[in-house]
């Protein structure tokens, strides 16, 4: 079974919708296991960087959000008094919120990885019709990630290749301005091959899309389902 | 009557202090080939710029004179609206690419332009096959190589059908054999074709016509024959060159690197190198040539000890510098001084690297202000700078013309006879060395 990218791509983002709006830990747990089963299928080598992002970050609202919240009566953990934080406790309320939250965002990090991933954004564009400009820049973004990581890669190797040894997360750091500046430039240089291939030329058209499917009109169906069961029940 | 007509164009890039080009007329007629040689720097990106409209809409500038495409006047008429008729290839395929796999992207231009749908699958997979990208159709752009990315956007344009072909150093990645075969299909097209290379042999070959652009200003507007006698007597570097001017072939030296046996792949069962060998000894220039996907640069980075090989092994005696493709996209200073500098922590060594390349004078200039030439010398100076014992360089006749190769060239066969040694993985079968070593395929 192949989804169509627009039929995917609206199931995913409905997915997110429901993590975000769905107030059961164990709802929101199972959405976060099936979209990072999802995303196993991803090539091992792509979605590292993005895997790396997504459960860090969520791990990141586990740990911490219980030091810094102040919710809750159920103490399990009495630390000291900081100052501006205040009094360091944590609560059974407070673990509870985090790991509803981190769930959360590590649902809607996967769902953004499964788009990244395994979407194609060239007919996500082409089935956007009269959003298409809109589509094309949403692509273009979607696959900056890849390009910085691969200019990246290259900036290294060159800095490298001068006997320059790039370490560390300091080393890496420094890339970082040029890595931008240079993205900067390749911005630039796209927009005008996209001018000269008549990017903005009024009366485009589109080249014909395969034929939904009965898998692709389910998809739809099971997204519109879910942000309503999300809403009301889970 | 002619195709496309410029008339005394002066153009001026913003906070330019000289024009880029200078009172350059010409006429294009339907269905020649014109080949644009000269110096980099002169001119020859502008004034395909200036054809497809993007000088002066995209760029800004001061624009005088006059330039129509089709009957059309450039100056009212935006890039957008002469796309159709006219067709570009830039420079660099990595900065032209704006879909995800390959035949999306020959498909772009042909929605854009409102192509009927029921032709656009058609067209867009008759143009990749015509450059011999068929295959390529369904593949993700992000994991082609420069030269497989080179064939998509010459497709990209041909699919187009324009009545005027606009090429600037369009097989700049491809191998010999794959740059031959696209342009004799270029040549049948049936469209006009302006095409800047600085690998002369080829365009000289291909073109009825032959214009000399140099410092802005165009020197030369003659047909083949009489542009050969021209090229002969006023700039003999830009003639098709013979059988290259190798060096003495010395091979006696101490060994600096030895690559025994080494295998080496990127994913887990597709093995860019098997069993290769490979040395390199005190004093010599060695070629690394092959087809596209031969393993080249991969070899390149081995030797150099950025890549640690599967198997076999790499013994390297001192320090190697690596020179990679397009170094002018890798720049981490603010000033070209502090580019070069980086590798010795002195800025007089940087100045001194500086001056051996030409660029004493721009040490203070932002690299990235620097012209696409320049920057490649620049990436050079940043190498040489530290004095390795082995001097790798990926591709280092890209985007560089006759004059400035035949100094690199010169400067490293100097380089080599202090004691040190190169290594040069080029499709550029005119390049000099005192030993070529044949990839296979």
């Amino acid at each position: 079974m192949r989804l169509a990218a627009a039929p995917a791509a609206a199931l995913l983002a409905a997915t997110a919708a429901t993590a975000l709006l769905a107030e059961r830990l164990v709802a929101v747990a199972v959405l976060a296991a099936l979209l990072l089963v999802l995303c196993l299928r991803a090539p091992a080598g792509r979605r590292a960087p993005y895997l790396f992002g997504a459960l860090s970050s969520g791990l990141g609202v586990l740990v911490l959000s219980p030091f810094l919240a102040t919710v809750g009566y159920q103490v399990l953990w009495s630390g000291p008094t900081v100052p501006v934080l205040g009094k360091l406790d944590v609560t059974e309320e407070e673990l509870r919120i985090a790991a509803l939250n981190s769930l959360r965002l590590t649902a809607v990090a996967l769902a953004f990885t499964a788009y990244a991933l395994l979407v194609d954004h060239d007919r996500l564009v082409a089935a956007a019709g009269f959003a298409r400009r809109s589509a094309l820049a949403v692509a273009l973004a979607t696959r900056l990630v890849p390009s910085l990581e691969r200019d990246g890669a290259g900036l290294a190797e060159a800095v490298r290749g001068r006997g320059v040894p790039v370490s560390g997360l300091r080393g890496h750091a420094r890339l970082v301005p040029p890595l931008v500046a240079g993205s900067l430039e390749r911005a630039g240089s796209l927009a005008e091959a996209m001018e000269a291939r008549g990017f903005g030329h009024p009366g485009h058209t589109r080249a014909p899309a395969a034929p939904r499917t009965t898998w692709d009109r389910l998809a739809l169906i099971s997204g519109i389902v879910l942000v309503v069961a999300g809403a009301l029940w889970l | 009557m002619a195709l496309a007509r410029i008339e005394r164009l002066t153009f001026t890039y913003p906070g330019a202090e000289r024009p880029a080009v200078a009172d350059v007329s010409l006429e294009l007629e339907p269905g020649e080939v014109v080949a644009l040689l000269g110096p980099s720097g002169s001119g020859k990106s502008t004034l395909i710029r200036a054809l497809a409209g993007l000088v002066p809409h995209f760029h800004g500038g001061r624009f005088e004179g006059r330039v129509e495409v089709g009957g059309i006047d450039t100056r009212r008429a935006r890039p957008a609206t002469l796309a159709g008729t006219v067709a570009t290839v830039f420079q660099d395929p990595e900065d032209q690419i704006v879909m995800g796999r390959a035949e999306n992207e020959v498909a772009f231009g042909l929605e854009n332009l409102g192509a009927p749908s029921a032709e656009i699958w058609p067209r867009a997979h008759a143009a990749l096959a015509a450059v011999g990208a068929g295959r390529l159709a369904s593949r993700r752009t992000a994991e082609l190589s420069g030269g497989e990315l080179q064939r998509v956007c010459l497709a990209s344009a041909l699919a187009l059908e324009p009545d005027l072909l606009l090429l600037d150093e369009p097989t700049s990645q491809l191998d010999p054999e794959a740059a031959e075969e696209f342009l004799a299909r270029i040549r049948g097209s049936g469209s006009a074709v302006l095409l800047a290379e600085h690998r002369t042999g080829r365009a000289l070959a291909l073109a009825d016509r032959v214009l000399f652009l140099e410092r802005g200003r165009l020197l030369l507007d003659a047909p083949r024959a009489q542009a050969l006698a021209w090229l002969a007597d006023q700039r003999p570097d830009y003639l098709p060159p013979g059988a290259p001017a190798n060096g003495d072939g010395r091979t006696g030296g101490e060994l600096l690197c030895r690559v025994a046996d080494v295998d080496f792949s990127y994913r887990r069962g597709i093995p860019v190198l098997a069993g290769v060998d490979l040395e390199v000894r005190r004093g010599e220039v060695v070629v690394l040539e092959g087809p596209n996907g031969s393993g080249k640069t991969t070899l390149a980075k081995v030797a150099a000890g950025l890549l640690r090989p599967d198997a076999g092994k790499v013994e390297l005696r001192g320090s190697a510098g690596y020179l990679s493709q397009d170094p002018g996209r890798y720049l981490v200073r603010e000033r070209v001084v502090d580019e070069v500098a980086l590798a010795v922590r002195d800025r007089k060594r940087a100045g001194a690297a500086l001056e051996l390349v030409g660029l004493g004078a721009l040490a203070e200039r932002h690299p990235r202000d620097l012209s696409s030439g320049e920057r490649e010398r620049l990436g050079l100076a940043a190498v040489a700078v530290a004095e390795p014992g082995l001097l790798v360089l990926d591709e280092p006749t890209r985007g560089i013309d006759p004059e400035r190769k035949k100094a690199i060239a010169a400067w490293l066969f100097a380089y080599a006879a202090e004691g040190r040694s190169a290594l040069v993985a080029t499709h550029d079968r005119s390049f000099p060395a005192d030993r070529r070593v044949a990839l296979p395929c």
